[in-house]
């Protein structure tokens, strides 16, 4: 018998079968993601959703004996997009993740995004750069991407102006979980600023379908 | 809406699939009156790694597309997706089957077709006993917490479908229709109930469906159940005549290295001849729960 699925190597692009999960996702918008987070309220079967837990395990969790599922969900994630992207990606994109909720002074500053672009293509130049950065701490519960607005979000970010030289090619906006899309279009808008002349898309390990549940919501899976 | 279809072929993003256009792609390949499950496989086995829309030109997808969104509006199917092999979150337990599915439709909750599951399927017409057993059965398994999968027909699926949402448990329709149509009509109320609290799959394509007599369409009702089987961990059938389609799941079943399971009560039938039959190609005969028990527990999927 077949095993189970494994998690997807090719990229879906975000259309009208699926646009509507992503309330702030316009249809000019060009988003691509691998898989599905599709968790209800005690499932959770997909090979996806045990990824998306892993990926974004808090920084307080050191040291426990789940930790290392973290660095294994980020190597995972690196090898689908190595699978799903060529040379030419590697070329063209310059990644910009989106910032964490915690800013880079802070503890629990989490840089899982950093390090699975830098994994992906290992000991070759890859242009990952942090523009768009986060000023102070949010509480990522109580500031959840389900909340905020992209203008919200955008109050809180600043550019890195040591970072803008050269012009990009095209803008990649990384993130783990696509939901509603305020984050990739705060993000987008900053870059939009200094970069107004260049082709910006959306790159995601996974979407969540509306009325799954949170991530943040699980402790265990 | 349509024009992002037109998916822009920059590098990086070439094999970046759209599901609408695959969806499309599908259709239009179904639109060849020769096109079967079986040639279609053969296609796709030939050319790995191919998706529909390698197949098919653009605008005939789109076209395609738009027809099939078109109806599934008109059925108030309004929210669905697909799962294209090779792409996104295609069950790979899929491809044991003889003519694997390229894309199927569903609709509700996704991530149960990744749990354990079991399908339960039976007769139209089942005996006052039969239903008795299947609803027993189900809650049992639904105790196991095996998802509980069917195909939506009259009688022991019907059985099945609803003891499992009685029970608190999971359930899976696997349907011979396309999403915006069902079969018996009386199930249309279980069907949408399924679909917006569980998973409804669907492999039927529905241009080709709605273009073709019913004589035709009732041949997409055994291939569901070839399907059901792939998804599935085990088939346990609880009561079927010797003409019955369940006994396509049954040889699928054995094929794909999947558990068969067979109610003793049909051995005991002795107008029956396929128990036997199936039982010397490895069918494990029941007497008890604990004969599924044993052998499900015994998985590691």
């Amino acid at each position: 018998m077949t095993s189970g699925s494994t998690f997807p190597q090719r990229l879906t692009k975000i259309d009208d079968l699926t646009r509507a999960d992503h309330f702030y996702l316009a249809v000019e918008d060009e988003c691509y993601f691998l898989g599905d987070y599709t968790a209800r309220k005690g499932y959770a079967f997909s090979p996806t959703n045990p990824l998306i837990f892993n990926f974004k395990k808090k920084m307080d969790r050191r040291g426990r004996p789940e930790w290392p599922y973290k660095a294994q969900a980020i190597g995972t994630t690196a090898a689908a997009f190595r699978a799903a992207m060529n040379d030419k990606a590697r070329e063209t994109l310059t990644f910009v993740p989106v910032p964490p909720s915690k800013a880079k002074s802070d503890p629990l500053y989490d840089d899982r995004l950093v390090q699975m672009l830098a994994g992906i293509w290992p000991g070759q130049s890859v242009d990952v750069r942090e523009i768009v950065i986060q000023t102070a701490s949010t509480d990522a519960v109580h500031d959840s991407e389900t909340r905020a607005t992209p203008a919200a979000l955008q109050a809180r970010y600043t550019i890195d102006r040591r970072l803008l030289a050269p012009v990009p090619q095209i803008v990649a906006i990384v993130d783990d979980l696509l939901t509603t899309g305020a984050h990739f279009k705060a993000v987008s808008a900053m870059v939009r600023r200094v970069f107004p002349d260049t082709k910006i898309i959306g790159l995601f390990i996974a979407r969540r379908v509306s009325e799954a549940v949170d991530v943040e919501d699980f402790d265990e899976i | 809406m349509m024009a992002e279809l037109a998916l822009e072929a920059t590098d990086f993003d070439a094999r970046a699939i759209s599901p609408l256009r695959e969806l499309g792609a599908y259709e239009a390949l179904w639109e060849d009156p020769d096109t079967s499950f079986k040639t279609l496989s053969e296609k796709f086995a030939a050319r790995p790694g191919a998706v529909p829309s390698d197949f098919v030109p653009p605008a005939r997808a789109r076209e395609c597309a738009a027809f099939v969104q078109e109806r599934f509006h008109a059925a108030a199917v309004n929210r669905f997706g697909v799962r294209v092999h090779g792409a996104g979150d295609y069950p790979e337990k899929l491809r044991d089957a003889a003519h694997p599915v390229e894309l199927i439709y569903y609709q509700g909750w996704w991530d149960l077709a990744e749990s354990r599951s079991v399908a339960v399927v039976g007769t139209r017409k089942p005996s006052p006993e039969g239903l008795a057993r299947t609803r027993r059965l189900v809650k049992a398994l639904v105790k196991d917490n095996f998802t509980i999968v069917s195909g939506l027909a009259t009688g022991i699926d019907t059985a099945a479908h609803e003891t499992a949402i009685e029970e608190g448990g999971r359930t899976i329709a696997v349907i011979g229709t396309p999403l915006s149509h069902s079969y018996p009509r009386e199930n249309t109320e279980l069907q949408r109930k399924i679909a917006t609290d569980f998973l409804v799959i669907s492999q039927v394509p529905v241009r080709r469906y709605e273009s073709q007599d019913y004589r035709r369409n009732r041949l997409f009702f055994p291939e569901r159940n070839i399907t059901m089987s792939a998804l599935t961990e085990a088939t346990i059938i609880v009561e079927a005549g010797e003409t019955s389609g369940t006994l396509i799941q049954a040889r699928a079943a054995l094929q794909q290295g999947r558990k068969l399971f067979i109610l003793d009560s049909c051995f005991n039938n002795k107008s029956l001849s396929w128990p036997q039959k199936f039982a010397e190609g490895g069918a494990i005969r029941v007497v008890g729960y604990d004969d599924i028990r044993e052998h499900l527990s015994s998985t590691t999927y």
